[in-house]
């Protein structure tokens, strides 16, 4: 009679096998195929302990460890075996003689995907915040916003300047890149996350915090050319470090573009110089008035007794139209203009006017919006689209409600000039031809669409470049094709020995928090070189700090809790005047929103299994966001534990932490709780680590995949134990999961001390030893353990089972 | 038809004799298999007359019970163990607690036979606390059956002992799985255990175990009484005997019947002899296996009432209920439903089952709701497969039988929610307001 196996839960008769070859030690052995390569394997051993006994790590497992019973709970390790219809855990299926394993299919990767998939629709967690990496210069993000959100403003804003000096500046003026990252809009919306360190340095600029401890004066002297975000930044940190700073500037005041191209109505000079002197209470000097190539060179400085230069004197020359009539009375040089006004000196544009700016990055909108605030009519002429302008959304839509008049897809062809005078400029209508070298279209000009618009003043702001002509060749230090100063990518050193670049003279224009995050860079790499370190390894490290790391999606599950938005001066009271136009947050509303955020942060980062099985999966989009609060968990933590931080938001119910602390350690802290999709690993009546019988071992941190158990940080330096009790029976060293008491040469009741410093004996000759009773340990044969009462505990620990 | 009357074998009939004492039992032949195994055959000869009768185990999976025992008779050690599974994972199927109720002592004999034959001498009878009846019965029959010595030390004056010790606990749905059983057992959490290696090699505290529903061991006392022969002439030819199943009608008309009927019988005979009539515009659909059963429309109802053809059109024996759903019933809040009792119902080991039956349920709730997208589709086929492929136990292998089910034999119902955001029977009511939306956050 056939009947034909239906399932794997139902078992076939085993065939008679004959005996096995045995090793050398007695122990029956076979042959198992994995992949395609035969393997020797033990009997009792499970086809992943083969593997892995054969060099092959492979095999992903969440659930399992050597130490323990496998539970197969992960379902991660499935592998087809040959006549088996469905795939088995190989953590929990014996090898036998001739199987032929296959670890790897598309059905396989199917499933091991979807299961991880799955954890993470309900693994109310964060990885690292993406806001954080996103930032040029990584502030810690979740951190200040936790600080914000209990009340401490004064302490988030030195968690702030610990990477930016200048937190209230760049809350006004920063685009922002962190909120385009922000993991909140999963939820909703993201977070204020720029206008809150704004808020909390505001909160503190009379009284700065010092983001750490000054550093001895060392004695070295750096030369900091141009006052700017970058050369201020470079000071800043450079004087922490204790060397002595002095900053060359040619503008009669510090601050480079933030006061000379950043118009009043989006940062007032007076608040920014508040900020800016802080810089000068660490002690660094300032020259104004002074310009390289003109009044001093490179040499000079050297000679001067400066032990390293950093060159940082940004973009101040704006670019060419290249088209007729450009030197024609009224047409302004966009940084001039923009620096006349701050200056207060006489400029063209005034009440009743026609002005015609030219682009559609910042420069040109801040162009744009104080003409429109000295009552001039504008007219802001892109040659491509919304979605390729170089300012921001926000930005765009101010300018056209302040009352701008913004044309696309218009290139200028000439300027009409009468008498030398402006009187207009002829465009040409543009359509969008194929990707140029940057991705963006090409814009094509349409023939015969040509037209004149009239006007007094004509400000290009189509980009600006480096003042080359300030180095000569003499100087030693060399210019990309691009302009721009050339050096090393990571260290920022230029061809020249301890002269440095950075901010926008050496990337050409870009945004102020990237020149701040450059500042800070060459301030690294400026401080390793005085130091004397070897500037090869010092860009190798820099480039590795730098380096984007690996992340994936996970489905956040918090309460939709909306945005607290911006108080803003309403566009009617913006006309005829430079008030600044983002009024500020109150305490409470700035409270409320940094308490938003959503701390994507996790200790465990980098070392989590769960982290690394997905990003080895692919796994970037998960199918399970934004459904109902019963879909997902949101659990508290246990922090209660002096040593053991547990977050059960992170937990997979892997159950490793229960085996071991059942079968391992003992006291039988843990224990999964709950049913269904509620089910978790959890404390007896959830109650605190600290309640149980918790020993501190740590060996459920050390064996939790992810970051759900974690070990707190741990300041203690030394043990003392009761010397007059010790009978140095050497358990302690024996049961220590981390071997922190092991096999040291510094421990007295190590294997090596323990019958005195002359006597290091290997294992096996302890066992010989005579004066050395070796403990009787379990017999790994389960046949002969001891009989046992069922219901004695602690139970044994189970082998693997056969 | 089949002639049902000569089909009852370990129910009992309101016309029969009560044997629920010890006397009674013997008067109609009871302990007389008993007495002859244990004096005149050996345990070898016993394994043999179940595996001639084709005793297939009554708890769903189906397999041979003689070879069961063989294994575990032939396993070396010097402790084995016998389990009864008396559990009924579906609190709706009457079979055991009838069965308990009216037939004890049929059912103790049927345990210490099993003891006899794989070399245990402890056993359990694992039983649910809710069938109080059934337990009260048992434990009078069990000590009756000690003072008569056919339970305990030495059983009927030979060497072979075995004791039984009755368990009952409610744990729900999961209850009913035998690792999960014997964990209970030990002490732990009930949560089932990966096989292989099967209870038979590896069961009860490390022990080779035989672990029987208690419809298939009732059944062993009949086998060796009348001859498996005699047995296996009712039935088919790969499943000899009979399997007892609670029919239930549409509701109102809906309480629970037992009947015992032969393996084979055609779905609408076993309808009709437990009086329930399934008319075309009455009953949308029969739904075979209880709570993890599969739906199979009124076409199929000349089915045969066996293991292969029953898995072939899409569903289980399972928990052997048979019930009717009304014509009303919209087949995807059908599967709903079942997938939300079965979310709740899993021990949460394994990933598959304890989040991707949950997810499923989100899903159909969506589509319930008449928020269904059209990828919804391909993604609960394709969790219908990855959740019995990937999961641990036969709980999660079967768990998507019902959205398979319905997905196979009323696919219009789910594209009528999904296209025309209407219910086909206009039952349904909004469940959810927000449905599942993928989103994707790294470049």
């Amino acid at each position: 009679m056939a009947i034909s196996i239906r399932d794997n839960f139902s078992l076939a008769t085993p065939e008679a096998q004959g005996p096995m070859a045995r090793n050398d030690v007695g122990h029956p052995s076979f042959t198992i195929t994995i992949d395609g390569k035969v393997m020797q394997a033990y009997e009792g051993q499970t086809i992943l302990s083969v593997a892995i006994d054969n060099g092959m790590h492979d095999i992903p497992n969440l659930c399992n460890d050597e130490k323990l019973e496998p539970t197969s709970a992960c379902r991660m390790c499935l592998v087809h075996i040959e006549g088996a219809e469905r795939p088995l855990p190989s953590c929990n299926t014996a090898a036998a003689p001739g199987m032929v394993v296959k670890t790897n299919s598309d059905e396989l990767f199917h499933i091991r995907r979807t299961n991880l998939e799955m954890m993470l629709s309900d693994h109310n967690a964060y990885c690292q915040p993406p806001c954080q990496v996103d930032c040029p210069t990584h502030i810690d993000i979740p951190g200040y916003l936790e600080l914000i959100a209990k009340g401490s403003m004064k302490e988030a804003a030195r968690l702030v300047k610990e990477v930016l000096p200048f937190p209230f500046i760049l809350g006004l003026t920063c685009p922002a890149p962190c909120q385009k990252a922000c993991r909140r809009t999963l939820v909703e919306e993201e977070i204020a996350i720029c206008r809150m360190h704004g808020h909390a340095a505001e909160s503190c600029l009379l009284d700065p915090p010092v983001p750490y401890e000054k550093d001895p004066t060392t004695g070295k002297r750096v030369a900091i050319i141009g006052g700017g975000p970058a050369g201020l930044t470079c000071a800043y940190y450079l004087a922490l470090k204790g060397h002595y700073c002095k900053v060359f500037e040619m503008q009669p005041q510090a601050g480079g573009m933030l006061r000379y191209g950043i118009p009043e109505y989006r940062l007032q000079k007076d608040m920014m110089d508040r900020e800016l002197e802080h810089v000068w209470q660490l002690g660094v000097d300032l020259q104004c008035n002074v310009k390289l190539g003109r009044d001093f060179t490179i040499d000079d400085l050297l000679a001067q007794g400066f032990d390293a230069v950093y060159i940082s004197i940004g973009c101040w020359t704006s670019n060419d139209l290249r088209v007729p009539g450009e030197d024609a009375e009224g047409v302004v040089n966009a940084i001039a203009y923009l620096g006349d006004k701050v200056e207060g000196k006489p400029i063209l544009v005034k009440e009743g006017k026609e002005v015609v700016v030219i682009g559609g990055g910042f420069t040109a909108f801040d162009c744009t919006r104080t003409s429109l605030r000295l009552g001039a009519k504008v007219h802001t002429m892109y040659r491509r689209g919304r979605g390729e302008m170089g300012a921001t959304q926000e930005e765009v839509e101010d300018g056209e409600a302040e009352g701008t008049h913004l044309q696309l897809y218009v290139s200028q062809t000439r300027i009409v000039a009468e008498n030398g005078k402006v009187k207009g400029v002829e465009f040409q209508r543009n359509k969008l031809g194929e990707p140029d070298a940057s991705g963006r279209r090409r814009p094509v000009p349409i023939p015969g669409s040509e037209f004149v618009l009239e006007c007094d003043t004509v400000i290009p702001a189509i980009g600006q470049a480096v003042d080359t002509k300030v180095l000569d060749e003499k100087s030693g230090v060399r210019w990309t094709k691009w302009k721009t100063v050339q050096t090393n990518p990571h260290n920022f050193m230029t061809d020249r020995q301890g002269v440095f670049s950075g901010g926008d003279c050496q990337m050409g224009a870009k945004t102020i928090i990237e020149c701040v995050a450059q500042g800070k860079l060459g301030a690294r790499s400026i401080h390793a070189y005085l130091a004397g370190e070897d500037m090869k390894e010092v860009a190798r490290r820099l480039e590795l700090e730098e380096r984007k790391p690996d992340l994936f999606d996970i489905v956040p599950y918090k309460p939709v809790e909306p945005k607290v938005k911006m108080p803003m001066l309403p566009y009617e009271e913006r006309k005829r005047n430079f008030r600044l136009i983002e009024m500020g947050y109150l305490r409470e509303q700035a409270a409320r929103e940094a308490g938003r955020c959503l701390q994507c942060a996790c200790p465990a980062a980098g070392q989590c299994d769960l982290q690394r099985y997905s990003i080895e999966h692919g796994l970037a989009d998960n199918r399970f966001h934004d459904g109902e609060a019963s879909d997902y968990h949101d659990y508290d933590m246990d922090l209660s534990h002096s040593f053991i931080l547990r977050d059960p938001n992170k937990c997979i119910n892997c159950t490793q932490c229960v085996r071991v602390c059942h079968d391992v350690i003992g006291p039988d802290c843990y224990g999964m709780f709950g049913k269904g999709f509620d089910t978790i690993v959890s404390t007896p009546f959830n109650v605190s680590l600290h309640d149980t019988d918790c020993v501190s071992c740590g060996a459920c941190a050390q064996v939790c995949p992810t970051g759900s158990l974690m070990m707190a940080e741990r300041y203690l330096t030394r043990y003392s134990f009761a010397l007059d009790r010790c009978i140095f029976c050497g358990d302690c060293v024996e049961v220590c999961p981390h071997g922190a008491l092991g096999e040291t040469p510094n421990f007295e009741l190590s294997f090596f001390n323990r019958f005195g410093e002359d006597v290091t004996l290997e294992k096996d000759d302890l066992a010989n030893a005579p004066n050395y009773l070796v403990r009787q340990r379990l017999p790994r044969d389960k046949k002969s353990l001891p009989v046992m009462s069922p219901l004695v505990r602690p139970l044994p620990a189970r082998g693997i089972r056969e | 038809m089949p002639d049902f009357s000569k089909s009852y074998r370990v129910l009992r009939r309101l016309k029969d004799l009560d044997v629920r004492s010890l006397a009674a039992y013997r008067s109609v032949g009871g302990y007389q298999a008993l007495e002859s195994a244990v004096r005149k055959q050996t345990p070898e000869r016993v394994i043999e007359q179940v595996l001639d009768a084709k005793l297939r185990g009554r708890g769903g999976a189906g397999r041979l019970t003689g070879e069961k025992w063989r294994i575990t008779r032939r396993a070396e050690d010097n402790q084995k163990y016998v389990i009864c599974n008396a559990y009924d994972a579906d609190s709706r199927s009457y079979a055991v607690r009838s069965l308990l109720a009216q037939n004890p002592h049929q059912v103790i004999e049927g345990i210490v036979l099993a003891a006899y034959a794989v070399g245990a001498s402890e056993a359990y009878l694992f039983t649910r606390s809710l069938f109080s009846e059934g337990i009260a019965a048992v434990q009078a029959a069990l000590r009756e059956a000690i003072d008569a010595h056919l339970v305990g030390r030495d059983i009927l004056g030979s060497n072979f002992s075995c004791t039984i010790n009755v368990l009952a606990v409610d744990i729900g749905f999961m209850g009913g799985e035998e690792t999960v059983q014997i964990a209970v057992i030990k002490g732990r959490r009930g949560m089932p255990e990966q096989r292989p290696p099967f209870p038979a090699q590896y069961g009860l505290w490390d022990k080779p175990t035989a672990i029987n529903s208690v419809e298939t061991l009732a059944n062993v006392p009949v086998i060796l009484r009348e001859g498996a022969a005699t047995f296996a002439r009712v039935g088919t030819a790969l499943s000899g005997g009979t399997k007892i199943v609670t029919v239930y009608d549409v509701p109102p008309a809906s309480g629970p019947k037992v009947v015992e009927v032969p393996f084979g019988t055609p779905l609408r005979d076993i309808l009709a002899h437990a009086g329930v009539d399934p008319r075309k515009d009455e009953v949308r659909a029969v739904v075979v296996g209880g709570a993890e059963g599969g739906a199979l429309p009124i076409s199929l109802l000349n089915t045969a009432y066996d293991f292969d053809p029953i898995e072939e059109a899409g569903a289980i024996v399972g928990s052997s209920i048979i019930e009717l759903l009304p014509y009303n019933t919209c087949m995807v809040a059908w599967a709903m439903e079942r997938s939300r009792y079965l979310t709740n119902e899993s021990c949460g080991k394994c990933i598959p089952c304890r989040l991707g039956v949950k997810r499923i349920t989100g899903i159909l709730e969506g589509v319930v709701s008449d928020l269904g997208g059209n990828g919804d589709l391909d993604v609960l086929d394709e969790f219908g497969s990855y959740v019995s492929n990937g999961s641990l136990c036969g709980f999660g292998v079967y768990a998507t039988t019902p959205l398979k089910s319905a997905r196979r034999y009323w696919p219009d119902h789910f594209t009528m929610h999904i296209r025309e955001l209407q219910c086909p029977t206009g039952t349904c009511v909004p469940v959810r307001s927000h449905r599942f939306v993928t989103k994707h956050v790294l470049p």
